[in-house]
């Protein structure tokens, strides 16, 4: 790989690139998917190719090609430059690569239980024996489970990134993801649904220790719960406590996006939209003085985890709301030069054939010093949201919605009757500025992020605790 | 061996070793793209591609995979994995052999016509779009620029041997003259003389023009007027949830609604891929079938899902020419136009809110139809059939089917959509819509 990627990137420099970048990227995949019990199919796929990215007369030209071969770098390192230099004099702020950490070396992460010792007839057995709980669980609590859909997903990514200011660093990161979806039905309730990801970073032990068929039982006995017993929600004004599910999300939708860097500029206004946070909002009071949240692609086993970003930069933690206040935005070396400031390793790409832009990784709400009861105990009537499925925010991360799944009345400080479907729907200032308790326990969910054009939807976790808002409105304005 | 053999001698392998049914698309494509944003390009891209998908089955066992790596000892090798996992997958509930061919296909649907991938070319329709926009009085543009090339060409132990070429460019530009008064319209072709890059950055800087000084909308159910853009994203969940698949899975709210009224008598949609110099227009599936017009919905009437040979098996029908190996999926979706003008259509108002665009739409219950989306760029107050005024903040919270059922009419107009939240070629009407709910933060 290496020697494929100086080539590309000493060729490029002797053709008067400014900045050069090669990228050669190899996934190795393998997947299931099981409807309703029954193996649809089984899938693998090498997915490896090379991407490189010029400056020239300070345009930022792209090019993908899947080989590795040279004559095929050359070509698509041919293309990146001449559609740089064909679209630089509809450039006035010429594009720059600023300054960060930039790495060399290797980051290996080794899996404990590699996935090629678990055959393909282990995996089916798991996925139809929690397909199985999934359907116990449902006849258990009186209803049906007509609809279940799962896949799995385990692959190894394999990269090398190498500039041409120097940052050389090659990574292999294994992964396991499983995304669910069921459906409970009952002939006089109808039907409810849910869906969930799990993903980390690391072998078949993860998928191990998920414990996949307590997992569907868990799931799907809450979920025929809520259909069975739910009933109409409070509205009005009242004390919450969020879930970290819930927390979750939120952390991501109303406080990663809003404070990625390029959004700030403009650079997504078409596609995923822009933010209410400005260059100056650095210093901004968002939120109340509980609210902390950072985003962390260090944590180890974490499903956004990496060590160096696709620009070469060193990885960190960064935090973006620091006891209510905007702390600080997510950067790569682009935006980070029209800021001034280094980059903080947030460049990221889901394939040899994305650009690297700007991208969360893991994005939590820090704990706080309350324990689970202590949220509740104070709370007289209130709901607590537990999980969730629709949610959606405006294009300037504003204005947002979450809707219940799983939630219940707060009576005497106890979380009492399920309750169906409540609404939130408020403003990311009114959600912040009303927290006003965090939990000590920290849980993460798995996700995958859509940025970008052609899109890209990139592993991330969100998490947080228990968080409590007081006198928020239930049911929207 | 060169690329054009490679699908017959994946077929011949497939079948050596033991496979009963074999399919293998070769694509080939290349494309550029360049984004713009605050008037300026930001990047531009290109993308070389060509590779191989495979689908086998030993009777009912399946297994697919991708290759990218396109060297005889890479194909070979990962066909011989490939059967080996077909041979150790459970089995399927159905089987349901690869169609029968030779068939016979519309060469019209097979070439494309000649769209330049000149860069040069393609900078100079970005400059025009966004000059377009300004001149309405937008203070800045951003968007997407899209061109491309692609042939597939497919084998099939069915006796298909076929190649089709695609070609297409498209423009999304949205411009803003503040942070709050957008507008976004696109262009989508896949011939140069329909390519309209001005026109659609005038329409997104005359929508942004509009919107200006907007005031905060009030929820409520309203009669509400749907650009294309927005009917176009409404259209595509429909036409995309009446895939078999979905259907089995029940990720649709048309699960049991075959010849059940589940639109007004108002609604046509129809997924035709015959559709000569379309964007969504393809001469057979990947199955090797030929494509056909599908209507899904008929006056309101669900007529169809759209299916594979395996999932039409397992429904008890033929398959509809919408193979996707696994899933099967709408090519190009069309919905039957009304009578009447934009315009007469907002003068049917009496008090309601149109909505030029929406973004972020999700759902609730993919069952029930229960979800929500954004309108984003320009949305507007209606009263006595005149825009009043430009609104924010407000939120469609509704049920698809209730929405499907409150079409009220369709204008005769209608515009071929696809941009980043509408991935399914669409040439979608605007939309009278009855009782939309509308729904709104608080704090």
């Amino acid at each position: 790989m290496e020697d494929v990627a100086e080539f590309i990137v000493d060729k490029a420099r002797e053709m008067g690139a400014e900045y050069a970048e090669a990228r050669l990227q190899i996934d190795l995949r393998e997947s299931i998917v099981m409807k309703n019990g029954v193996l649809e199919a089984s899938a693998f796929e090498e997915s490896r190719g090379l991407s490189v990215r010029v400056l020239v007369d300070g345009a930022l030209g792209f090019a993908s090609i899947n080989s590795f071969r040279r004559n095929d770098a050359d070509k698509a390192l041919k293309h990146a430059l001449r559609t740089a230099k064909s679209t630089s004099r509809l450039i006035r702020q010429k594009i720059s690569m600023g300054k960060g950490e930039l790495g060399r070396g290797k980051v290996n992460v080794k899996p404990r239980v590699s996935f090629g010792s678990v055959d393909l007839e282990s995996r089916v057995d798991l996925l139809k024996d929690a397909d199985e709980q999934s359907i116990q669980a449902a006849l258990a609590s009186g209803v049906k489970a007509p609809s279940r859909m799962i896949t799995l997903d385990t692959w190894i990514t394999e990269k090398m990134v190498l500039t041409s200011d120097g940052a050389n660093v090659h990574s292999i990161t294994p992964r396991a993801a499983l995304f669910a979806f069921i459906t409970v039905f009952h002939p006089q309730k109808g039907p409810t649904q849910r869906y969930f990801n799990l993903g980390e970073t690391g072998g078949w032990e993860v998928v191990e220790r998920w414990n996949l068929p307590k997992t569907f039982y868990d799931e799907t006995y809450a979920l025929s719960r809520i259909l069975i017993e739910a009933v109409e929600p409070p509205r009005g004004e009242m004390d919450v406590v969020l879930g970290p599910e819930v927390v979750g999300i939120v952390s991501h939708e109303s406080c990663g996006h809003p404070s990625e860097a390029d959004r700030i500029l403009g650079r997504e206004a078409a596609q995923a939209g822009e933010t209410f946070l400005k260059p100056d909002s650095i210093g901004l009071r968002v939120g109340s003085s509980y609210v902390n949240v950072v985003d962390d692609p260090t944590l180890k086993g974490s499903f956004g985890f990496y060590l160096y970003d696709d620009e070469g930069v060193k990885a960190r933690r960064r935090v973006l709301i620091k006891e209510g206040v905007v702390n600080e935005f997510l950067h790569n070396r682009e935006t980070a030069s029209v800021f001034g400031v280094e980059s903080n390793g947030s460049s990221r790409s889901v394939a040899y054939n994305r650009e690297p832009i700007v991208r969360m990784a893991n994005t939590f709400f820090l704990p706080g010093d309350y324990t689970e009861e202590e949220i509740f105990e104070d709370v007289k009537n209130g709901l607590y949201i537990k999980n969730f499925m629709e949610w959606n925010i405006d294009d300037r991360r504003f204005n947002q919605r979450y809707v219940g799944l799983e939630a219940y009345k707060i009576e005497g400080g106890e979380p009492k009757n399920l309750v169906k479907n409540p609404v939130l729907e408020i403003t990311t200032i009114g959600l912040w500025s009303s927290v006003d308790a965090a939990s000590k326990k920290l849980e993460f969910q798995a996700a995958y992020c859509g940025k970008g054009d052609p899109m890209q939807g990139i592993p991330v976790w969100t998490g947080g605790p228990h968080i409590r808002l007081r006198k928020v409105r239930i049911g929207g304005a | 061996m060169r690329l054009n053999e490679i699908p017959s001698y994946i077929v011949d392998l497939a079948k050596r070793l033991g496979a009963t049914d074999v399919a293998v698309k070769l694509t080939e494509a290349q494309r550029i793209m360049i984004r713009f944003s605050n008037n300026e390009v930001t990047v531009s891209k290109s993308f070389l591609e060509n590779s191989v998908d495979v689908f086998v089955m030993i009777e009912n066992h399946r297994a697919a995979t991708a290759i990218s790596t396109l060297s005889t000892r890479n194909i070979r090798k990962t066909v011989e994995n490939l059967i080996k996992t077909a041979k150790s997958t459970p089995p399927a509930d159905v089987y349901a052999p690869l169609p029968q061919g030779p068939f016979t296909y519309n060469p019209e649907l097979m070439k494309a016509p000649k769209i330049p991938l000149d860069p040069d070319n393609l900078a100079f329709y970005v400059e025009s779009s966004v000059k377009s926009a300004l001149e309405k009085g937008a203070k800045r543009a951003a968007g997407t620029l899209n061109a491309y090339r692609s042939k597939i060409t497919l084998a099939t132990s069915g006796e298909v041997y076929a190649s089709q070429e695609k070609a297409g460019i498209e423009i999304s530009v949205r411009a803003f003259v503040s942070d709050l008064a957008t507008g976004h319209a696109v262009s989508v072709a896949s011939k140069l003389e329909d390519f309209h890059p001005e026109e659609a950055g005038r329409m997104a800087g005359e929508i942004a023009k509009a919107a200006s000084n907007p005031k905060p909308g009030e929820p409520g159910k309203y009669m509400a007027l749907l650009g294309p853009m927005v009917f176009a994203d409404i259209v595509n969940q429909v036409g995309s949830l009446s895939s078999a698949f979905l259907v089995d899975a029940g990720q649709s709210f048309l699960v049991d609604k075959i010849g059940s009224e589940v639109a007004s008598k108002k609604f046509t949609l129809i997924d035709d891929p015959t559709l000569v110099g379309s964007p969504g227009a393809r001469a057979f599936d990947d199955e090797g079938v030929p494509t056909k017009r599908n209507v899904i919905i008929e006056n309101g009437v669900l007529k169809t899902y759209l299916h594979n040979s395996i999932t039409a098996k397992k429904f008890g029908v033929e398959t509809t020419g919408n193979a996707g190996i696994i899933v099967p999926y709408p090519w190009n979706l069309t919905v039957e136009s009304g009578s009447k003008s934009p315009e007469d259509l907002l003068a049917e108002i009496d008090d309601g809110i149109y909505v030029t665009n929406d973004w972020y739409l999700r759902y609730q219950n993919y069952r029930t139809g229960d979800f929500s989306t954004i309108p984003r760029d320009g949305m507007f107050r209606v009263k006595n059939g005149e825009i009043v005024e430009s609104i924010r903040e407000l939120r469609i919270s509704d049920n698809m089917l209730r929405i499907l059922r409150n079409i009220v009419d369709l204008s005769r107009l209608r515009a071929w959509v696809r941009w980043w939240e509408v991935e399914i070629p669409t040439l979608a009407p605007y939309a009278l819509i009855s009782e939309l709910n509308f729904t709104k933060s608080a704090m």
